[in-house]
């Protein structure tokens, strides 16, 4: 309990240092987050011009696609506003020895690792996010009951934490092979297959996204329970199944994607050899 | 010009160099850059398949996949990002360098963009092509693209390669006159990708807005070249794209030295 | 008390081929290549000692410095630093230890020097109390004052090495590994960081252990080396011992009068011992003549009787080898063929 309180108070100057230094750029941090928003709606703009030639996608309305995608950006958003400084370790700091000072510290590794960057830029995410669903739930396609809306609260941190183990895991490679951003980058990128319903892809890309890097489970797999639509463990469920799954692949994946980086910690070699 | 060539091709072959020196690392960046290009295909396919229609903004779903692809591959060639460069130069002061040297900075920066660009036809975007035209043939049922088409592709996206650097130096100039530029950069590359046709078909947009886009410089970077290869224009129209991106070319070239002329004014000034 | 105990560290790689084809072939081979940066050191060091830990470039100074701090784990051997396993027991050893790396800083880089003062106190969990003591003691030593609101960034490389020393030393740690604490600073600065150093240590018995290149940090701090050479240890032991055995050569510098007889002069035949035992060369423009030679083979007066017989001296120098020449030989030569 000490340690967590030490933690905590530690965390807090930590972001409090990192927002005065954000507030000294102000211009900065707007235009970054403008470039985000504005990358994020231009995804939108393109589902707009797509519906004005066709009623239905496969089913799915405009409304929900939108729904989806905005859904989507949500937990993206949190483990990129929290943990962004796990691409470092992937890019550079492994590779050129700054990984050093975390392990001359008396705290745990990870924490400092997450602790020293906040990623502002993810704001325009969250934003858009946020705008996409509080707008789908004033036209009324969502369901709003108690039960969907703790659950979405659920959903989210659940993917949020499935973002932070894939990016952990593939970053930990950095410690056997020097810099591991490649393959990082490669991962990170499939999540955007999850932006749009899984039933249009080929079968293998299905399982893969479904499976063996689950970004289904982040985004369109509970979105389509938040919309209402069952069926993914076949007729009759109401897919209420998927938050729990989601949950337990969160759980299973952070992990795995721990003990690997642990592992890469006891054999981090520093740099100039 | 030949003392020219001499001068600026090595730009153009260091460039080369450095990205075949990334090797395998950047075998894997191949892969991710067509990921986009994927979920593309596979989004466009549903959409085909949601309704009865033949065409959708004037393209059947075969002529769609054929121009999902060759964005790729036109973008690959065209859209070299000097802009990128030119704020690194500004930010580690290396500018300054550059006009002690009796170099023309512009000319240096588009040689690079060259070495680039030929680069990136080679690896991997030569080999797309090929796989795209197998593809059609094979599997899609369509013929070759005749020479015809290719030849008015290639002459096309050599303008638009010009369009888009031109272009790209004076957003890059930008670089100049703020310390902002990571936030400007990325509105650029989102605005680019939708005003280009590269993330959907100028012809999806409604009527009005296609005009506005006529008197704009983007619809010649992209999508001109990926229709002239799909053989989408008229005689007349296509007499009409080539003209109007030679004309871009011209305007914006003079565009960028006047914006170059004034730049390099204010550093003389107030010092790099 | 620190005890390395029968160190080793290797580091692995995949064999590496030339060219293209080079590449293709590593991607199928297996063949890995074994490097041995550390090979079976021992040593203790008690509390409060200065030690001196040097080598040349690439000797495994700074491979072993990371393995007493916890960053990197022994292939086989252990360190015990104050009856802690720093790999076993990072977290913990990490609050008795200050480390100061003179390549790069470990200080927050955008945020001013107090800021990045205020969270270490945070993560070492240093108390109010102890937290204004310690930073009179540092202001006063260190005169951090000066740069304390300034970003890090824009400090100098000396003051830089100044606040890193400071955060070093926040928690008052029992040993404190410095690599390369002065390089690249000017002597002004270098003086006031060995002077730091030297008063920390004396305040608060806090055990050093300093990796260098300049030979000016040994001779100020060291009172015990420890030398190291392609990953083995070579010596251990004071400074004084090392000048001794090793610095045997003497050199004598005369200024003479007429050069043209000098050209005639066989000394080494005349004293008769071998060339290497006795080196002679001459300046022609400023008329001077060094004669450097084995201080126990011949004697000074010797030298200067040969030359006197041929010509007139106007001055005479006498020089012991310093420390740098000792040190130069060793990593040249090993310490084997140092003292022949």
């Amino acid at each position: 309990m000490k340690t967590i309180k030490r933690y905590m108070r530690l965390y807090k100057v930590l972001i409090v240092q990192f927002f005065k230094v954000i507030m000294q750029s102000k211009v900065d941090f707007l235009m970054g987050l403008f470039g985000f928003f504005f990358t994020q709606i231009t995804g939108i703009l393109f589902l707009y011009l797509v519906f004005e030639q066709i009623p239905l996608l496969q089913g799915w309305s405009l409304e929900q696609l939108i729904f989806i995608y905005g859904f989507a950006q949500i937990p993206r958003s949190i483990d990129h506003l929290f943990t962004d400084n796990i691409w470092l370790v992937a890019w550079r700091l492994v590779i050129n020895g700054d990984f050093d000072r975390y392990m001359l510290r008396p705290m745990n590794v990870f924490f400092q690792v997450i602790a020293e960057k906040l990623q502002p830029d993810a704001l325009g995410e969250l934003l858009v996010g946020s705008i996409l669903v509080i707008h789908s739930c004033r036209k009324g396609i969502v369901v709003t009951d108690a039960l969907h809306i703790g659950l979405f609260f659920v959903s989210i941190m659940a993917g949020a934490l499935i973002y932070t183990s894939i990016k952990l895991f593939f970053a930990s490679f950095a410690f056997w092979i020097k810099t591991s951003g490649p393959f990082l980058q490669v991962a990170y990128e499939l999540a955007d297959f999850a932006k749009y319903p899984t039933e249009m892809y080929a079968k293998g890309i299905q399982f893969l996204i479904t499976w063996v890097i689950p970004f289904a489970f982040v985004a369109y797999l509970p979105a389509s329970y938040f919309l209402g639509r069952g069926g993914f463990f076949g007729a009759g469920s109401s897919n209420v199944e998927v938050i729990g799954i989601e949950c337990l692949i969160a759980g299973l994946f952070w992990c795995i994607a721990y003990s690997v980086f642990r592992k890469g910690i006891s054999i981090y070699e520093s740099a100039g050899n | 010009m030949r003392r020219k060539l001499r001068i600026y091709l090595p730009f153009a072959l260091n460039e080369m160099k450095r990205q075949m020196s990334y090797k395998g690392a950047f075998y894997l960046f191949i892969l991710i850059s067509t990921f986009s290009s994927f979920v593309s295909y596979f989004l466009w396919m549903a959409i085909y398949g949601s309704t009865d229609r033949v065409m959708l903004g004037g393209l059947t779903k075969e002529e769609m996949v054929v121009y999902i692809f060759m964005v790729y591959v036109t973008g690959s060639i065209v859209s070299i990002s000097i802009s990128d460069w030119v704020s690194d130069d500004v930010v580690k002061g290396t500018v300054a360098m550059n006009l002690i040297k009796p170099l023309d900075y512009r000319l240096s920066l588009i040689s690079r963009a060259l070495g680039c660009s030929v680069y990136n036809f080679f690896v991997p975007s030569v080999f797309i092509w090929i796989g795209l035209e197998i593809y059609k043939v094979n599997v899609l049922g369509m013929p070759v693209t005749g020479v015809w088409n290719v030849v008015l592709y290639i002459i096309s996206c050599i303008m638009s390669f010009l369009i888009f650097v031109l272009f790209d130096f004076c957003v890059g100039m930008i670089a100049f006159f703020t310390n902002y530029i990571f936030g400007l950069l990325m509105v650029k590359e989102a605005l680019l990708k939708f005003l280009t046709g590269a993330l959907i078909p100028l012809s999806f947009f409604p009527e009005g807005v296609r005009r506005v886009f006529d008197f704009l410089p983007f619809s010649s970077m992209v999508y001109t070249p990926v229709m002239l290869y799909l053989g989408k224009y008229s005689m007349a129209e296509l007499e009409f794209v080539l003209a109007r991106q030679a004309i871009w070319v011209v305007l914006l070239y003079l565009l960028g030295s006047l914006i170059w002329k004034r730049v390099t004014t204010r550093l003389v000034v107030l010092g790099g | 008390m620190i005890e390395v105990r029968h160190v080793s560290k290797e580091f692995v790689s995949p064999k590496k081929y030339p060219g293209l084809k080079g590449a293709i072939k590593g991607l199928f081979s297996t063949e890995k290549v074994v490097k041995k940066a550390v090979e079976d050191i021992s040593f203790t060091i008690q509390d409060g000692e200065i030690v001196g830990y040097i080598g040349s470039n690439g000797a495994g100074k700074s491979t072993t410095i990371k393995m007493m701090t916890g960053i990197m784990r022994p292939t086989s051997g252990e360190c015990i630093v104050n009856g802690i396993n720093p790999s076993a027991q990072r977290k913990k050893n990490a609050q008795e230890i200050g480390v100061v790396f003179g390549q790069r800083t470990q200080l927050w880089w955008d945020l001013p020097l107090s800021e990045s003062f205020t969270i270490l106190k945070e993560i070492y969990n240093v108390s109010d109390k102890d937290y204004t003591e310690r930073m009179k003691f540092l202001n006063q030593v260190l005169q951090l004052d000066d740069f304390f609101d300034r970003p890090v960034r824009t400090l100098s490389l000396g003051q830089r090495m100044r606040a890193d020393l400071g955060a070093a030393l926040l928690h008052n740690p029992r040993v404190l590994y410095l690599d390369e604490p002065t390089i690249g600073l000017d002597l002004v600065v270098k003086d006031n960081i060995r002077a730091a150093i030297k008063e920390i240590n004396e305040k608060y018995q806090t055990t050093v252990i300093l990796t260098t290149h300049d030979i000016g940090d040994i001779e100020e701090l060291c009172s015990r080396i420890i030398i190291i050479d392609e990953g083995k240890k070579i010596y251990d032991g004071s400074l004084e011992e090392l000048k001794d055995t090793y610095g045997t050569r003497r050199t004598v510098s005369m200024e003479i009068k007429s050069p043209k007889e000098i050209v005639e002069l066989d000394l080494p035949g005349k004293l008769g011992v071998t060339e290497q035992t006795c080196k002679v060369a001459f300046d022609e423009e400023r008329k001077v003549l060094s004669v450097s030679f084995d201080k126990h083979k011949v004697q000074v007066p010797q030298v200067l009787g040969a030359v006197m017989e041929l010509t007139e001296v106007s001055d005479i120098q006498i020089q012991e080898t310093q420390l740098a020449e000792i040190v130069k030989e060793i990593y040249n030569h090993g310490l084997n063929q140092a003292d022949s």
